[in-house]
């Protein structure tokens, strides 16, 4: 079969609180897509503090700072490859695009760059995760602007966290983005709070896309132990539903509807 | 409510004239005396017996003079009047011994709220600002803020205010269930027009000392406050309260670090959560330690230690390697509760373990030698 040459999804993975578990989607998403026998690349675009080199115990040797010198030094020699650090923890494998080690350097990487970066990955892989920061940035815009799917992660903790869901959405929308391309996963869904999942749906205006239950113990395992929780073998249903929205995501896969990865490797590369 | 007896020195006519009529047709003020020349009422006010002058400062000489007022009436307040807030001037009458700066012509309000604001303590040019960052975000910096800011104002008996800078996202009007006017959107586009007491409306009221300039209705608005703007807010803050909380956003951008330079000192806020904090921390320790002073003015603290005693703080502190100048522990329940009720003023019982951390913080605040101006 002929290789077509198609342009990556991009998901920009983004929340207006932090630490409601962007990162851990991520890699989830990362490790699962890749799982499934699709290319994957997940970007750390937490410059400033990022996590996903630490969630996933990785010594990067080149992050995207160094990818925007060498960019800005030749584009055209630019090859994008030299500048991923390979996952190949427990089987499947995925390139991560690590945020600057320094935080001199984080203060210095450019837009302009991080979007020439992107114009380069997407494509070489199927699926472009994109970590973010909680805020309406000059950057998370521009990456958002260009993005498949904003999966924008909330939690239900208390009334505050709500209102910057809900003034993130109301942004979002105002500056032009379709309802289609937004979808709200609500994580960690029955941890101790006085609020009503289906209150917050009312005042979004939206259903939760998807709904990750809390389980605490599990997520902190994963990041000790440095392994998705998608393939750590360890069955939870945190990673049985993190598996499902994947599933969501990759609707060439979704047919029977269980979240069980029914076709192998090889094929999907087949139909690609 | 005391009558107050004015002595009114301006050099020009028409302004005198305006001026006179405004504490006139003020209620509870009378008008004692009134001179041109700053000389001839430093010889002849004192037959009238004035408690308070309001003392024209747009000459270099009148600003020589204010000491000399001070000194002649013992008995009264000195309030300087210039037709423009200028920091510079301020500051030096305000050490002279001046009570306060009123920007002229002035309504009648407005000068009631001059002698109410600055009657007691006078203007606080010896404020301290504190500006709380977090790497994260998630640090339980918010409330933090709110509950000291409580604790400073009932231990110092001075005026504490809090300025939501955080400005995306910024959560203290909900914490307080405010509903405000304005903002620091509001207060920054006006600051040119401004002086300390104008300024002092834009914050709103939560307990008689404690005030709250909230941050912006929409995350677009943010892009209205830029740092100069917002260090011209704050110096200007200054004038009006004994201590200044500043919450910023996470991660280092222009406002945060212009509030951060211009604290006196920067607490660094992280909640334990099983992730990277200790991580975080160190990363932004680092950026810090750049500064000469850092020891001195960037303080760490962690919340929801459990358990939260010594030996954890001891812990934290050996783990980043840079004293830990507080731990606050987890009170998720009782936290979410008052704010979700927009009644952190009044629902955090004092008696429980978060109060009281905050509590000893407050009193290692207020125990700090300020730095002499």
């Amino acid at each position: 079969m002929e290789e077509v040459s198609r342009s990556g999804i991009i998901i920009t993975v983004f929340s207006t609180a932090s630490a409601v578990g962007k990162t851990l989607l991520s890699v989830n998403m990362g490790a699962e897509l890749a799982k499934n026998g699709y290319r994957v690349c997940v970007v750390d675009l937490d410059l400033q503090y990022g996590d996903v080199c630490h969630h996933l115990q990785l010594e990067p040797q080149k992050t995207i700072f160094d990818a925007q010198a060498a960019i800005e030094k030749d584009a055209a020699a630019f090859a994008v490859e030299d500048y991923v650090t390979v996952y190949e923890g427990e089987g499947p494998e995925f390139a991560v695009v690590a945020a600057p080690l320094k935080m001199e350097e984080a203060c210095n990487v450019s837009t302009l760059a991080v979007t020439a970066v992107l114009s380069r990955l997407r494509p070489l892989y199927d699926y472009v995760i994109l970590d973010t920061t909680a805020a309406f940035s000059e950057l998370n815009l521009a990456v958002m602007d260009f993005s498949t799917i904003i999966t924008f992660v909330g939690i239900v903790d208390f009334i505050p966290t709500i209102k910057n869901m809900k003034i993130g959405y109301d942004t979002m929308r105002s500056i032009g983005y379709e309802k289609n391309k937004i979808r709200f996963v609500l994580n960690r869904s029955n941890s101790k709070t006085h609020i009503e999942l289906q209150d917050v749906e009312q005042l979004l205006e939206e259903p939760f896309y998807h709904v990750l239950p809390n389980d605490f113990a599990a997520a902190s395992r994963s990041l000790r132990c440095g392994v998705p929780l998608v393939i750590d073998n360890e069955g939870t249903r945190l990673s049985a539903s993190l598996q499902e929205l994947v599933g969501k995501y990759t609707n060439r896969l979704s047919g029977d509807g269980s979240g069980q990865p029914g076709v192998t490797s090889w094929v999907k590369r087949l139909f690609k | 409510m005391p009558e107050y007896r004015v002595l009114l020195v301006e050099q020009n006519r028409i302004m005198m004239e305006r001026l006179s009529s405004v504490v006139r047709n003020t209620k509870g003020f009378q008008l004692a005396s009134r001179e041109k020349e700053p000389r001839d009422a430093l010889g002849q006010g004192g037959v009238f017996l004035p408690n308070l002058i309001l003392l024209d400062i747009d000459t270099q000489e009148n600003i020589d003079l204010v000491r000399e007022f001070v000194r002649t009436f013992p008995q009264a307040g000195v309030l300087c009047l210039s037709g423009q807030w200028n920091a510079e001037a301020a500051s030096t009458v305000v050490k002279a011994g001046a009570k306060g700066y009123l920007i002229k012509p002035f309504t009648g309000e407005e000068l009631l709220a001059a002698v109410n604001t600055f009657g007691e303590s006078g203007m606080g040019l010896l404020s301290d600002v504190l500006t709380f960052f977090s790497p994260k975000g998630k640090s339980g910096k918010t409330t933090l803020i709110a509950n000291l800011a409580l604790a400073l104002a009932e231990k110092s008996q001075q005026n504490v205010a809090i300025i939501d800078a955080d400005l995306q996202f910024g959560d203290m009007a909900v914490f307080f269930n405010l509903d405000p006017q304005s903002t620091i959107v509001e207060a920054v586009r006006d600051i040119h027009f401004l002086s300390p007491i104008t300024l002092n409306s834009y914050f709103m009221p939560i307990t008689d000392r404690v005030r709250v300039l909230c941050g912006t209705k929409r995350p677009e608005f943010a892009e209205a406050v830029n740092s100069r703007t917002f260090i011209e807010l704050l110096s200007m803050a200054r004038s009006l309260f004994r201590y200044i909380l500043i919450d910023i956003p996470p991660a280092f951008n222009p406002v945060s670090v212009a509030a951060a330079e211009a604290a006196d000192a920067v607490y660094i806020v992280s909640m334990l959560g099983g992730g990277f904090e200790t991580a975080h921390m160190q990363r932004t320790l680092d950026v810090f330690k750049i500064w000469p002073d850092c020891e001195q003015k960037v303080r760490t603290i962690f919340t929801r230690v459990e358990p939260c005693d010594e030996a954890a703080e001891k812990k934290l502190a050996a783990s980043i390697g840079y004293p830990v100048a507080g731990i606050l522990p987890n009170e998720y329940l009782l936290v979410a509760n008052a704010a979700n009720n927009g009644r952190m003023a009044a629902d955090i019982n004092p008696a429980s373990p978060l109060a009281r951390s905050i509590d000893r913080l407050a009193s290692r605040i207020c125990a700090d030698r300020h730095k002499v101006v």
